[in-house]
């Protein structure tokens, strides 16, 4: 049985956002830096996952559609000089080699103090002993 | 005194002043000499003259050619000078004596093997390379650092002696050990090929011997993973260039290198260690290169060596800051770091574009130049790993390490930026990412610079003609825009492994779990064995020391005369056998 988060409302009656996954985060983050704020608060805008994902698909259909115009592309291999050759051998390399992390992950995975050196923190860090 | 001071090797000035830097104890001195030295070596080096043995040392009756400029290793060299200038910047933070020293050495060992011309002079500083840079590791002061550099010692002091044996073989086949009359080796069956490739091999951390990279730089210092990043694995890419280039095998190997170290990298949770693999992955390029052996290849495994230098540098400096600020690289632990550290976030995104290939960045211009040469000789097997190597490049340094860093998942780390100093360091490797990337719109700018160092320019810039035509911008912006849509497809649908803390088995296992608990019995058994077997061998030792006593020593049986007249002869007959063995054998 699936448990939902509870509702919960403030004093004046308002629902309230339940609280994340990330209880080290503050609520209100007034520790960014002006830099990063500039250069990347929009990561933070609710919807740039799909921005991002429409952006990155009209990009590569975009590079495709060029290929179909640029006719003077010239490839050592026959096979590589078809139009959507790269992107699929990009799009299958990709998913193959992060697919294969899975079953590969398991088999090679053990406890972080293995060989009994979990403690790899050097000293010259700011905190380092 | 102008003539001698051309005549020195500029990796001596960066030995001497490493040694030298090790006994200042005033901070800025030292941090002053560790910048200027670099740079005043490569004006050094930018006045070489070329194909001549400028210093010729005579020991033991052998010469020594201690310095020697040519078009191939000229490129290593200034790209090695130019990994010391950055790394002393990068260090300025710090108030280690022993690793600034170490440092400089390390590097200073580095560049003069490269400008080594002749066999012994090579391996003497190979040997100069293993036994300071260790330090590097030990100085991370922990229990773990200590035997990862004990083992990283060990392997690399087994390659100084591969080559010594390597050499020793060529010397009495040709009766020299100048590199320019040795030529390249073209079969195993030449005497010393072997071992001098098994040398080489150890130190470009072929399949099965690459697992000291992973082991060591993960757990140096700081400032100790950036300088171990740049030189070792290079010199050996330059020395199989020097001394194997064209020979066949390489190019399979280092295929098989491209291609391995990917997978590795996606389930590693150690952000240094995934660069350590991504480094894997690069030399297998170069590696490949230098197994094609054509001029075109010559020149790609000489610009991917310099380009990766830089942006694998940079990488790992970007690491080192978060490492330094946060106080590890745990993908697990990381994350949305661009509100504390946008700067290292910028520059990381710039190292990670380079090593992706990206168009206008350093990598594109380099990495071009091999897999050209790759198709341009019909390898098509190995022109499609490559490709899928290429494609794992984007995922482990290009997407994993910035994105796993400074965004994703927000584990509410709020630090300071990285130091100035670090900062100025990953500016300038930032820098020279585009500046060498960029197209050529005049002489002399953009991969011009990179392209006129190379072991055969006239070729390289005939190639360059064609790098940024719009065919080779269409196709690999195809290849990496449908990689990056891969692995944004694979996180929202859930299929992305999570980064995951633990330890990742490699081939290392089979010495670290079985090898050691091999010897670990080994030494039970002799704890057990070993007093009796002692006791046995004294008690044979002491009768027979005790029978020759009664016979020999003054108070014996041979000394009351009457036997030493024959014993005299014997002697004399017995002397005169061995001397004619001894003679015949000789002749």
């Amino acid at each position: 049985m699936s448990s939902t988060p509870p509702i919960e409302r403030d004093s004046s009656g308002r629902f309230v956002k339940p609280e994340t996954d990330t209880p080290n985060v503050p609520a209100h983050d007034d520790k960014v830096h002006p830099v990063g704020k500039l250069l990347f608060g929009w990561v933070e805008y609710p919807r740039i996952g799909m921005i991002l994902l429409v952006g990155v698909i009209v990009a590569l259909f975009a590079f495709i559609l060029a290929d179909v115009i640029y006719t003077d592309r010239h490839d050592y291999f026959h096979f590589a000089e078809a139009t959507w050759f790269y992107a699929i051998w990009g799009l299958g390399a990709f998913s193959f080699a992060v697919l294969a992390g899975w079953p590969l992950g398991k088999l090679l995975r053990r406890d972080e103090d293995y060989y009994g050196e979990a403690d790899t923190k050097p000293q010259d860090v700011e905190d380092g002993r | 005194m102008n003539a001698i001071f051309s005549a020195v090797n500029p990796g001596l000035l960066l030995i001497i002043a490493g040694l030298i830097g090790c006994l200042i104890t005033h901070r800025r001195i030292r941090q002053a000499i560790m910048v200027i030295v670099p740079v005043l070596a490569l004006v050094k080096l930018g006045f070489a003259e070329r194909g001549v043995d400028m210093a010729v040392w005579s020991v033991l009756g052998m010469d020594l050619i201690t310095y020697r400029v040519d078009n191939l290793n000229f490129i290593f060299g200034i790209a090695f000078l130019i990994a010391s200038f950055l790394n002393a910047i990068y260090a300025m933070h710090t108030d280690d004596r022993l690793q600034d020293g170490m440092a400089l050495t390390y590097a200073g060992a580095a560049v003069a093997a490269t400008f080594a011309g002749d066999l012994m002079t090579l391996f003497i500083f190979w040997e100069i390379t293993a036994v300071s840079s260790v330090f590097l590791i030990l100085r991370a002061g922990t229990k773990a650092a200590y035997q990862a550099g004990m083992r990283y010692l060990g392997i690399q002091i087994l390659s100084g002696v591969l080559l010594l044996d390597g050499l020793a073989y060529v010397y009495k086949d040709q009766g020299t050990l100048t590199l320019d009359v040795i030529g390249s080796f073209t079969s195993f069956d030449q005497p010393g090929a072997k071992f001098i490739f098994a040398a080489f091999a150890i130190k470009a951390a072929f399949p099965f011997l690459h697992n000291w990279l992973q082991d060591s730089y993960s757990k140096a210092t700081v400032v100790g993973a950036v300088v171990l990043s740049a030189f070792t694995t290079k010199l050996a890419v330059y020395a199989f260039a020097r001394m194997f280039p064209g020979f066949e095998i390489l190019i399979y190997i280092g295929a098989v290198m491209t291609i391995f170290p990917v997978f590795f990298a996606v389930i590693e949770n150690d952000l240094r260690k995934v660069l350590a693999y991504s480094l894997n992955n690069q030399l297998g390029f170069m590696i490949v290169a230098v197994g094609i052996g054509t001029p075109l290849a010559l020149n790609g495994a000489a610009a991917h060596a310099f380009a990766h230098i830089i942006y694998k540098g940079l990488l790992f400096m970007s690491m080192g800051a978060v490492l330094y600020r946060v106080g590890t690289t745990k993908a697990s632990e990381l994350g949305g770091l661009w509100k504390s550290m946008p700067w290292t976030a910028v520059f990381c995104i710039i190292g990670a574009m380079s090593i992706s290939a990206f168009p206008l960045f350093s990598g594109f211009v380099a990495k071009s130049l091999t897999m050209s040469a790759v198709a341009k000789e019909g390898y098509i097997v190995i022109w499609m790993m490559l490709l899928f190597a290429s494609a794992g490049v984007l995922e482990h340094s290009g997407i994993k390490i910035p994105y796993f860093t400074f965004f994703g998942h927000d584990n509410g780390h709020r630090v300071k930026e990285a130091p100035f100093n670090m900062l100025l360091a990953m500016g300038l490797a930032a820098f020279i990412c585009i500046a060498i990337g960029m197209p050529a719109i005049m002489p002399g700018f953009g991969f011009h610079v990179l392209y006129s160092m190379l072991p055969y320019p006239d070729v390289a810039f005939d190639y360059g003609k064609s790098v940024y035509s719009w065919g080779h911008i269409i196709t690999q912006m195809q290849l990496l825009l449908a990689a990056i849509l891969a692995f944004m497809l694979l996180k929202r649908f859930g299929l992305y492994p999570p980064e995951r803390p633990g330890t990742i088995l490699d081939t290392d296992w089979l010495y670290r779990k079985p090898g050691y608990a091999f010897f670990k019995w080994s030494g039970q058994m002799w704890a057990k064995v070993g007093p009796a077997m002692t006791a046995v061998a004294a008690g044979v030792a002491g009768r027979t020391f005790g029978r020759l006593e009664a016979a020999f020593s003054p108070r014996g049986s041979l000394a009351r005369g009457g036997l030493v007249n024959v014993m005299a002869m014997w002697s004399a007959v017995l002397l005169g056998v061995v001397m004619l063995v001894v003679l015949l054998s000789r002749g």
